[in-house]
């Protein structure tokens, strides 16, 4: 935290040295929730790139008054979501499946891990309803507190709360089931 | 079934990871909106207004209020006679015994239209270092041990080399009055205001009133963090200063303190007094500002909030002589702190001083006519300055009700 505080200071005064810093430190936490939230690796970097981007433009009246990461992993939602809403409006009308493996095959975004639980695990991740994935992605890689996630969702705690519970059970009963089988 | 939390390790296992190339063209591309956000910010687009300001030897009267404001809040904290001690304080005043370096924004607000917020960032380091970066890149830096400063103004490519004169003997342990001063919050607070939300956070609020300076102190009680405190100044109504973004104990390096002037930047020197605003600051204000104006006069009001206003009118008016641009760039930075000094005594006098200040349209040279006047602590007469700028010590009953 105050070393977060401290680079932000030394950023405020121009030293890129401190931004670079800041980059190193939480560009691929931002890269694995962008990844989770979007199920696109490719958008995913681009949201990364854009969350920094944004970060230095607005510098000069940037006041850090919790925690940095908590602040980058707002963004980074906010972001995604930005991303969904265009990509729904897009359709499969531009992208087909095909093109889209292709693209993502061709990322230099990967899972770090590759298990099959893990494949299955993403796989079921990626069909859970957007809100649900939003508040466990934010509260398990964003490191929010539920009452963050809410006023980021413009919910109640408790609503975020069920939605992570709900979100929970649907990922455990499709694996379990997916073993099941 | 998969108990929950092994769920939840597994999500967190979902980790994605670019690589160093990849990185490597991320943070190309935010450095280059960077430089292009830099140059943009620089750029002619942007109002110029601290430009105007600091190029203009009138309007630098709005600057050196600032200034003083910072100045007086950076050296005068809190202070009060009744004691509220809560856990918080405590806390707070722990931490602040352990510091060797302090960080703190300031930004300070006039009434003064078209007078922007000032922010200054300002860091203290044992034993005697102190930073002040301004907008616009200028930064001033002191070593209060050797007595010397630098400031370091970018766009003309120019450096200040300051001489600092009648610092006293404690040396640089007096840039930490700041800290010494916060250290006593619990015996000082006399006021608690309750309750309040501060950017999200819920935060408790005390108040503090001493020589002129009420300070309103924001303190986070779950975490122990001094969050704001926001200071109003009886001799200076609508002129208000808040300091935000406490630190305590960062890793400050030397090299934000270095006296080494960047190269290639032109050379200016200034001698600056460290010592305690006088009287004979107020007389020199009131002699520079007699030197200005055609007619003599002494400046209509001694309010900073209202002085870079009512200046302004005055230049309109054409009631300046015509030798504002004429003096050197030397000549202007010792008038600003001819002018800061000044101030600076009228705004640390106390209330029960029963100050006056009774010199607009007086010209100088009437040896009759009384200014200014006031009545230092314990003592039975008042010491009034009159239009010769001369001296004397008056009976209270013998000056202008």
């Amino acid at each position: 935290m105050v070393e977060d505080r401290l680079l932000v200071w030394k950023f405020k005064r121009g030293s890129k040295d401190a931004l670079r810093a800041i980059y190193q430190k939480y560009a691929d936490e931002l890269l694995s929730l962008a990844g989770n939230l979007l199920d696109d690796k490719a958008a995913a970097e681009d949201v990364v790139q854009d969350v920094f981007v944004t970060f230095v433009q607005s510098i000069e009246k940037f006041r850090l008054t919790g925690s940095l990461k908590g602040y980058l992993a707002t963004c980074a939602a906010n972001r995604c979501r930005d991303y969904r809403r265009r990509s729904n409006r897009r359709q499969a009308t531009v992208e087909n499946k095909a093109q889209r493996a292709s693209r993502e095959a061709e990322s230099p975004v990967q899972l770090v891990i590759c298990s099959e639980e893990l494949q299955k695990l993403s796989g079921a991740l990626r069909e859970l309803p957007d809100e649900q994935r939003e508040t466990i992605v934010l509260h398990l890689h964003g490191g929010m507190r539920f009452r963050q996630i809410a006023r980021v969702q413009n919910v109640s705690t408790k609503t975020a709360q069920s939605r992570y519970r709900y979100g929970l059970d649907k990922l455990r009963s499709t694996l379990n089931g997916e073993v099941r089988r | 079934m998969r108990p929950a939390e092994n769920i939840e390790k597994l999500i967190k296992k979902l980790r994605y990871k670019a690589g160093a190339r990849t990185h490597e063209k991320i943070l190309g591309n935010v450095l280059q909106a960077l430089d292009e956000h830099e140059r943009q910010t620089s750029g002619v687009t942007k109002p110029e207004i601290w430009r105007t300001i600091m190029s203009n030897k009138i309007t630098k009267l709005a600057v050196a209020a600032a200034i003083v404001i910072a100045v007086l809040i950076g050296s005068h904290y809190f202070a009060g006679p009744v004691s509220v001690t809560t856990s918080a304080y405590a806390e707070i005043a722990q931490r602040l015994q352990n510091a060797r370096t302090l960080l703190y924004t300031v930004t300070t607000t006039t009434p003064v239209q078209g007078m922007p917020n000032m922010v200054m960032e300002i860091a203290f380091k044992e034993p005697g270092y102190m930073r002040m970066t301004m907008p616009r890149g200028y930064v001033s830096v002191m070593d209060c041990i050797q007595g010397k400063g630098l400031s370091i103004i970018p766009e003309k490519k120019q450096f200040i080399e300051m001489e600092i004169s009648n610092l006293p003997d404690d040396g640089g342990r007096r840039q930490f009055d700041a800290i010494e001063k916060l250290r006593s919050l619990p015996e000082r607070a006399d006021e608690v205001i309750g309750e309040r939300q501060i950017d999200g956070r819920t935060v408790q609020g005390f108040r503090v009133t001493e020589e002129g300076m009420t300070n309103t102190v924001w303190i986070d009680p779950k975490t122990r963090e001094l969050v704001k405190v926001e200071v109003a100044f009886d001799n200076a109504p609508g002129i208000s200063g808040t300091m935000t973004g406490f630190q305590f104990n960062a890793d400050l390096p030397d090299e934000l303190f270095s006296l080494r002037p960047p190269d290639g930047y032109t050379r200016l020197e200034l001698k600056v007094d460290g010592g305690e605003a006088s009287e004979d600051d107020l007389i020199e204000f009131f002699r520079l500002w007699s030197s200005w104006t055609k007619d003599s006069t002494f400046p209509p009001t001694l309010n900073p909030a209202e002085l870079p206003k009512v200046t302004m009118e005055l230049i309109k008016a054409g009631k300046f002589g015509p030798d504002q641009t004429a003096t050197t760039e030397q000549q202007q930075f010792d008038d600003t702190m001819t002018i800061t000094r000044g101030m600076m005594f009228v705004m640390k006098l106390p209330a029960q001083s029963n100050w006056r200040y009774a010199g607009e349209n007086v010209k100088y040279g009437d040896a009759q006519t009384p200014i200014f006047w006031y009545q230092p602590s314990s003592s039975a007469t008042c010491r009034a300055i009159y239009a010769d700028l001369s001296v004397k010590d008056v009976a209270p009953e013998n000056l202008p009700k």
